[in-house]
């Protein structure tokens, strides 16, 4: 049984749908990204798999164990670990007293390991950590019970760079020890990293379930350009989507060949050319088109996620 | 097991000693004061409160030591200050947890929610026993000091007998905990509770056709100033005070594991 499998999930508040019919599972040792932008849905998915929230309708399992089923759940649990978007630790207790009281309850066969990695200082109270130190803290009480699963929300909001590199290169080790590994982000260039796969929430459905690799390819480059003159027809490439002009800034989507782009490129005088990953909001744009009509999502059932216009640049 | 009890435990101890030193020498403090008001006539000074006052303290005799502590400590502090203190703090133990998203971290252990409520809730016994304890000791070393003597069996089972009623006051706090959302809330409504059913009991009992109104209340089933002045122990009133500690944890147990932990 795979470690995370959810079908139909729809866990609703009040008349709002938190997720609506979602179905996603995830694979034993791989990494993950849920991904989508906020308020799509994505920490109600995980408080959900936890037991936090009961599902509306729809069911989900983690490690085999029904998440409506307590006693199974709590099973399951010896062998999850959790890293919250919020790490909700007590305060007043210092980093070791907190790891002492969660290992009692769960053990820490791995603790000593994971602080030759992570160092937060343990002797002092929480209160006083910054938030690096609590993200440290946060993954060691994580992974210390050597856990075949770990859920994870937004782990890499507030890491500085180089820190963020520390953490994907840790994900991928754990990775190969073969632990699945699930988190959620709304940055995609922090997921592109380290995922193997990725699913994109949006508005509660998942609306695409990608390969990294495809997804950037679909999701294409953002191509800033500025050029001599005024830079007629500029946008005018096959492939090319959004053409904007902000000021002297010509920008655009490009999910085409690099050489196809250079050669049109090379015809204008340029003065400054910017290639680079598009934001997830661009990448949202090529998967449901650039003016999603208000009637449109709402459209129940709607999975057919890839405009038919993304198809040929993939095929590039 | 108990990890959970014994963490709680361990983080309330800090606070639980602080309020026993201050408790036990306002004790002393009100016992100092002893000698001199028993020199006061008592008798018109008594009739001078309206007999909801004195219904509600429990003033029975205010120039004999038993009626005096019954009246300055255990109706007042104990009956009253504590009573609300427990519910407050009660109040908070899961609703302020869920708030701080604490709650998530803990439900993310392999934990039952029936075991975190109840391992909270045991927790509540730290205060609650140690001011227990170390109180009635600074009482009794009060009372000799001024010259005086207290039956010290009354004065155990005026502590122990406010043990239930304390339990009792804590767990009207934890259902509000289990229903309110906020713990600011909780713990504002919890007091209020505790202090409305404190007077529903004294002004019932002085209405003529309506006492059986104040069985609502926990302080119907514990009597202090019965206990230090009479040497009546009221164990029914113990017990019924347990009972209702039982139902109410029975009831957050079940509120707390139907309900949907943050949003």
């Amino acid at each position: 049984m795979a470690p995370i499998e959810v079908t139909d999930l729809t866990k609703a508040y009040g008349d709002v749908l938190g997720v609506d019919s979602l179905s996603v599972t995830v694979e034993k040792g791989e990494i993950f990204g849920f991904l989508g932008p906020n308020g799509a849905g994505k920490t109600t998915t995980i408080r959900v798999l936890l037991g936090l929230l009961a599902p509306t309708s729809g069911s989900a399992t983690v490690l085999g164990a029904d998440v409506t089923d307590e006693a199974a759940l709590i099973e399951a649990k010896r062998r999850i670990g959790y890293l919250p978007a919020n790490l909700g630790f007590d305060e007043e207790a210092t980093g070791e007293r907190v790891l002492e009281y969660f290992a009692s309850i769960r053990g820490d066969s791995r603790r000593d390991e994971l602080l030759e990695i992570f160092t937060p200082p343990l002797e002092r109270k929480i209160r006083e950590y910054s938030t690096g130190n609590l993200q440290m803290l946060g993954l060691i009480q994580a992974f210390m019970h050597d856990p075949d699963l770990v859920i994870m929300d937004e782990p890499t909001a507030g890491l500085d760079p180089l820190k963020q590199e520390g953490f994907n290169e840790f994900i991928r080790a754990e990775r190969d020890r073969g632990t699945t590994i699930f988190f959620s982000s709304h940055v995609l260039s922090e997921v592109r990293r380290v995922c193997d796969r990725v699913g994109i929430l949006r508005e509660g459905h998942l609306v695409a379930l990608e390969d990294v690799e495809t997804l950037l390819d679909r999701g294409g480059k953002r191509v800033r350009v500025q050029v001599a003159g005024d830079g007629t027809g500029l946008g005018d490439l096959e492939g090319a989507k959004t053409v904007e002009t902000i000021g002297e800034e010509h920008q655009f989507t490009y999910t085409g060949e690099y050489d196809a782009l250079l050669r049109h490129l090379s015809s204008y005088e340029l003065v400054d050319v910017e290639i680079s990953e598009p934001p997830l909001e661009d990448v949202f744009m090529h998967y449901y088109g650039s003016d999603v009509e208000e009637g449109e999502t709402a459209n129940e059932g709607t999975e057919t996620p890839l405009a038919s216009d993304t198809t040929e640049a993939t095929d590039a | 097991m108990l990890e959970i009890a014994r963490y709680e435990a361990e983080r309330r101890l800090k606070g639980t000693v602080a309020l026993a030193v201050g408790l036990g020498i306002l004790s002393l403090f009100f016992i100092a004061f002893f000698p001199s008001f028993a020199e006061i006539d008592m008798d018109s000074y008594m009739e001078a409160f309206p007999p909801a006052a004195q219904e509600a303290f429990g003033i029975a005799s205010l120039d004999t030591i038993e009626g005096f502590l019954a009246v300055e400590i255990y109706n007042f502090v104990w009956l009253l200050l504590l009573g609300l203190y427990v519910a407050y703090v009660a109040a908070g133990t899961i609703a302020e947890d869920v708030e701080r998203d604490r709650m998530d971290m803990l439900l993310s252990l392999p934990v039952s929610r029936t075991r975190v409520l109840t391992e909270k809730f045991a927790a509540l016994f730290v205060p609650i026993g140690v001011l227990n304890v170390v109180v009635p000791i600074a009482v009794y070393a009060g009372v000799l000091a001024i010259g005086e003597s207290v039956d010290p069996v009354d004065l155990v089972m005026v502590h122990l007998l406010s043990i239930p009623y304390l339990l009792a006051c804590a767990a009207i706090g934890l259902v509000l905990s289990t229903v309110v959302d906020r713990a600011d809330v909780a713990k504002r409504i919890a007091i209020a509770a505790v202090f409305v059913l404190f007077l529903i009991d004294s002004i019932s009992a002085s209405t003529e056709g309506l006492e059986w109104v104040g069985n609502v209340s926990p302080t119907a089933y514990y009597d202090p100033t019965a206990v230090l002045v009479e040497s009546s122990y009221d164990l029914t009133g113990a017990a019924v005070l347990l009972a209702a500690t039982v139902a109410l944890v029975i009831v957050s147990q079940y509120q707390f594991r139907r309900s949907d932990i943050g949003t």
